[in-house]
């Protein structure tokens, strides 16, 4: 391995072009991802066709780089504006942004910058040790009827995180699951609620609704409070965390790397929901539960690790099975098909050199956002002292064209805005916009997976709960919504 | 009505609307899947029998505790909280331009096009957020502006929409042309 890492870091920094790629993929990822409104799906997005004309294993490269720097990148927004740059990042501003009111965004970007960096290098060591053994045990073990069981326990835990009630978090998911039925079936093809427009076939794009319910909705928010003199301008904290307080989440850092890389190797489940998981678990584990959503480090902590975490895991099922885990990652297997090549187990004989380019350029991306990151961040905390009336119609532009560029439909501009209008209504009413965002996420490829694994099984339960992987996963979601539901019927606080 | 408000009422009353027209617009495309024995109708009606037993339950949460945080709850951020004073129909108006401004855009971006929309959408905004200094107001819209241009027209080449009514029109292909002719130069 170490050979075949050395003869993959040869190669990226042998060449002037493919360094100079590299550059400008990480420093691309982490600034598309820190500035709000636009994501690293963005510069994807609009560098895809230039990818044509790289060789194939820089334009791999390329996209690996920027989605182990953007995902970084996207919890820099998500601190200092409540924004994720990405869906990964949602966790990260439940106790992120309560920290930056508090004036401590010096220590919640900073702990994101060590512990992304962590999450990161740990993921691309293990993945670079175990594609091949963990490819092969997910061939054997992980099938539609286990994908479809961890969305469940997914969507349980997410419901279980940021609206005002139980109930309010369920309504949530569940309107998610709702918005992503939106479009053709993923058995038949089947339109389904398009209304009328040819356009909604393809159903709801998520960088639109992402972009409208997170971005959007948090410029109406601080438009309201401006509107009526509450508006508070967040404090700029340059002081970073030290490594005492970062030691003493120690455990919490390697549970995230833990749940981050398992989340992450599951096809089609990617970095989202193991930010999520990596969240909730911290929520779990800890003795403070009620500190959680108010500025407890060790939740950006967990949600960075576990995200960053997932990176490496996630291009596992890519390379070993041609199976994307996300947005990001199926933009590559595009880049893959440009150059007549097909992800999946025959890469690793036909073409291992591009590989190991893609596995060094990874860990080295991981390691440039702990030394690049640590000089950016400082400068970037300066964003906080723009005035928001100049930053608002900055960020409100850049997503109108996040928004349209992925499809070049003006129908996507809309959607987003009336997802910012939604989002807003229903934030001030206690409503969890990540829940909202995850059940959109989730909501294919649940579907997609029941479909399959019921017929895999034959439509018969015993059969399906004899597969010990789904049984645990179902046993622990139904236990996690049963928790919800008695503590619904529990008494609720005082303030109303 | 317990602590049921009227807020809480349109709340409930909103969501059975959802329940009803989607599980209404499903008979649309209520076709049977030879392959797959729920067929297309399967999933959304699940997912829409889910939502009205929660929004029940919501309903019934809302009667007994009104709008309480219940117990336990984790990542709600305190924006989320915010009970706002409406009472003076200025801070209404303020608060629907802000809604509205970026939709009418959006509708504008076909006809008129992001070169020559975008400006005057800048403005608008940094207007509505409370800005009245004039040579701010100016400045910064022609920084943003730039930056616009700078990065997505002259780096990254970006395909924006460019209208399709003149003069709009003819504005974006000025802009696309003395980009071209930029790029020439090196």
């Amino acid at each position: 391995m170490v050979e075949k890492f050395l003869a993959g870091s040869a190669a990226l920094f042998g060449d002037p072009i493919t360094i100079a790629i590299f550059v400008f993929g990480v420093i691309g990822g982490m600034l598309f991802g820190a500035i709000p409104g636009v994501s690293m799906l963005t510069l994807a997005a609009i560098l895809l066709p230039f990818t044509a004309d790289l060789d194939p294993a820089q334009g791999v490269m390329l996209f690996a780089v920027i989605y182990c720097t953007g995902t970084y990148g996207g919890a820099i927004t998500a601190i200092l504006f409540n924004i994720p740059g990405a869906p990964e990042n949602a966790p990260t501003a439940f106790d992120g942004y309560p920290m930056t009111r508090q004036g401590k965004s010096g220590k919640a970007v900073g702990a994101a910058v060590l512990c992304s960096a962590i999450g990161g290098v740990a993921s691309a060591l293990v993945m670079m040790a175990a594609t091949e053994p963990l490819a092969n045990w997910a061939i054997r073990n992980i099938g539609p009827p286990e994908i479809f069981a961890l969305v469940f326990f997914g969507l349980a835990v997410a419901s279980s995180v940021g609206g005002r009630t139980i109930w309010k978090g369920w309504m949530s998911v569940l309107l998610g699951l709702l918005i992503a039925t939106i479009g053709q079936d993923p058995v038949g093809g089947i339109n389904r609620y398009n209304f009328g427009f040819t356009d909604l076939a393809a159903g709801i794009a998520f960088v639109p609704a992402i972009l409208g319910f997170f971005a959007v909705s948090e410029i109406f928010v601080q438009a309201e409070k401006k509107a009526t003199g509450q508006y508070d301008a967040p404090k700029v904290g340059m002081s970073f965390p030290s490594v005492l307080e970062l030691w003493a989440h120690k455990f919490a850092v390697v549970r995230s790397i833990l749940v981050g890389f398992f989340c992450g190797i599951l096809p089609g489940i990617g970095a989202t929901l193991a930010a999520f998981m990596g969240y909730g678990e911290a929520v779990r584990w800890s003795k403070n539960k009620e500190e959680f959503g108010k500025g407890k480090l060790e939740g950006v902590i967990s949600s960075e690790t576990a995200n960053n975490a997932a990176t490496g895991a996630a291009m596992i099922p890519l390379l070993a099975l041609g199976l994307p885990g996300g947005a990001l990652t199926a933009m590559m297997v595009a880049v893959f098909q440009m150059h007549d090549l097909e992800p999946g187990p025959l890469v690793f004989y036909n073409s291992p050199e591009l590989i190991w380019i893609v596995f060094a350029a990874m860990f080295y991306a991981n390691l440039s956002i702990l030394f690049i990151g640590l000089i950016e961040t400082k400068t970037i905390l300066y964003l906080l002292k723009i005035p928001f009336q100049f930053l608002a119609p900055l960020i409100l532009l850049l997503a109108t064209i996040g928004a349209y560029i992925s499809r070049g439909l003006v129908l996507d501009v809309m959607v987003m805005f009336g997802a910012g209008i939604i989002g807003f209504l229903l934030r001030r009413t206690g409503y969890s916009i990540p829940g909202i965002v995850l059940g959109l996420i989730l909501g294919k490829i649940g579907e997609q997976n029941f479909a399959q694994g019921m017929q895999m099984v034959h439509y018969d339960m015993i059969t399906y709960f004899s597969r010990p992987i789904c049984t645990i996963l179902i046993i622990a979601g139904t236990l996690t919504l049963a928790a919800g539901v008695y503590r619904a019927f529990s008494s609720p606080k005082e303030a109303g | 009505m317990g602590q049921l408000t009227k807020a809480h009422l349109v709340e409930g009353a909103a969501w059975s609307l959802i329940v009803v027209v989607f599980f209404g617009y499903s008979f649309e495309f209520n076709q049977s899947i030879e392959i797959y024995k729920f067929g297309a109708t399967g999933w959304p009606r699940v997912i829409l029998l889910l939502l009205l037993l929660v929004t029940a339950g919501n309903f019934y949460y809302q009667f007994r505790h009104g709008s309480a945080i219940q117990k336990g709850r984790v990542g709600i951020a305190e924006t989320d909280e915010s009970e706002t004073d409406y009472s003076d129909p200025a801070t209404l108006l303020k608060v629907a331009g802000v809604l509205l401004t970026p939709f009418i855009f959006a509708y504008l971006l076909k006809p008129v096009g992001m070169y020559s929309g975008a400006p005057v959408f800048i403005a608008l905004v940094i207007y509505l957020f409370g800005e009245r200094r004039w040579k701010w107001i100016l400045g910064i819209t022609l920084l943003i502006y730039a930056i616009l241009l700078g990065l997505f027209v002259v780096v990254l080449n970006a395909p924006l929409p460019q209208g399709n009514v003149s003069p709009f029109y003819d504005f974006s292909g000025f802009i696309l042309k003395m980009n071209t002719n930029l790029q020439n130069l090196w």
